[in-house]
């Protein structure tokens, strides 16, 4: 069993310096890393990256992240993620990392990924070039999570886990209104995790969401905005499956 | 505020006739939908904050990082809906490390 702990939108900026910081520092107690799903800060400026660079140093556990909209609204998102890296947090865009948790080794997948809706109800690849390149943008970041976490599979994770900012699943925006659904995330994530399995799937960005939901594949995913969580963050117990003998193929189904 | 006179503008629009009730319902929408136009695109950066109008007033909802935030946003809420009456359930992000862990299974 790993401990996983996780938070998203915690939207720090020079007023809430060290809000977080004494519930973080009790992460050694509770916990083997901390995931970071997105939007870190308000407007995404370098100042604002210090405060979280300096909430999330040297807490004693591997921080990993991946930046939300709000990192990206100075578009200065390469150093926002720089300054982040600086004091030790790991920034994903597209790519995975491996962490070694005692003989575990723990893979995170993330991207910031982005809207165009769920399935029957989602944007096209269609008409105006914004427009398309709207979805291809979202596409791209799921085609890229699909990469990482085949990658980590390839490297022998014993688990594996998608940290995304926008959500993969309608389910954990239940509470947002229906109308914005398709700007708060994308079935192509799910489709991505489903295709290239996961253990655990993490995101942030819809406050007004629930923390509990599940891809059509049953990969787990959680909503760990700090509006949703009310809490500094979120603690799962993730058990990691027993390697199977040379030979076997799995379980007989019932 | 830069944004402040593009709200005003909707409020200084004079009703005619027996549209005139009508009007200011509209009014009031329109200055709603600039609020959280500016909440969003200002200085704020303000996405999680829910304006609803709910009769003759606004309500507000959702969960800020902190107390200097909430005011921020009230500030803005007052400045640009002058005369609306406001009502706020803006709560502030609680920073608590949590008790117990969720068992995956």
């Amino acid at each position: 069993m790993i401990r996983v702990a996780a938070v998203g939108d915690i939207h720090m900026g020079p007023e809430s310096k060290g809000a977080l910081r004494p519930a973080f520092e009790s992460l050694p107690e509770c916990a083997d890393v901390l995931l970071l799903a997105g939007d870190l800060t308000r407007h995404g400026t370098t100042e604002e990256a210090r405060v979280v660079a300096q909430e999330v140093q040297d807490l004693g556990v591997p921080v990993v992240a991946v930046l939300g909209n709000h990192d990206h609204h100075d578009e200065r998102p390469d150093e926002v993620a720089a300054v982040l890296e600086d004091s030790g947090t790991r920034v994903l865009e597209g790519r995975g990392t491996v962490l070694g948790v005692g003989d575990i080794r723990v893979g995170v997948a993330g991207t910031k990924g982005f809207g165009g809706g769920f399935v029957g109800r989602s944007a096209g690849e269609f008409g105006e070039l914004l427009m398309k390149e709207f979805v291809r943008c979202s596409r791209r970041c799921a085609d890229a999570l699909r990469r990482a976490l085949e990658e980590l599979d390839g490297q022998g994770c014993d688990v594996r886990i998608a940290l995304t900012h926008y959500s993969p699943v309608p389910e954990t925006l239940a509470g947002e209104p229906l109308e914005i659904y398709p700007f708060l995330g994308s079935y192509l994530l799910a489709e991505a995790i489903d295709t290239a399995g996961a253990d655990l799937a993490v995101h942030g960005h819809a406050h007004a969401g629930t923390e509990h939901g599940m891809t059509s594949g049953g990969v787990k995913v959680r909503n760990v905005a700090q509006p949703v969580i009310g809490q500094a963050f979120r603690v799962y117990h993730l058990p990691v499956r027993e390697p199977l003998p040379a030979g076997a193929s799995g379980p007989a189904p019932d | 505020m830069s944004n402040h006179g593009a709200g005003q503008a909707h409020a200084g629009a004079p009703a005619a006739g027996s549209a005139g009730s009508a009007g200011n319902a509209e009014n009031t929408e329109y200055r709603v939908a600039h609020l959280i136009e500016h909440l969003a695109a200002g200085h704020l950066g303000e996405l999680g904050v829910r304006v609803e109008v709910r009769g003759e007033s606004v309500q507000l909802t959702g969960t800020v990082a902190s107390a200097q935030c909430r005011e921020e946003i009230l500030g803005m809420v007052r400045e640009e809906l002058a005369g609306v009456p406001v009502h706020s359930d803006i709560l502030v992000a609680e920073n608590s490390a949590p008790g117990h862990a969720e068992e995956l299974s």
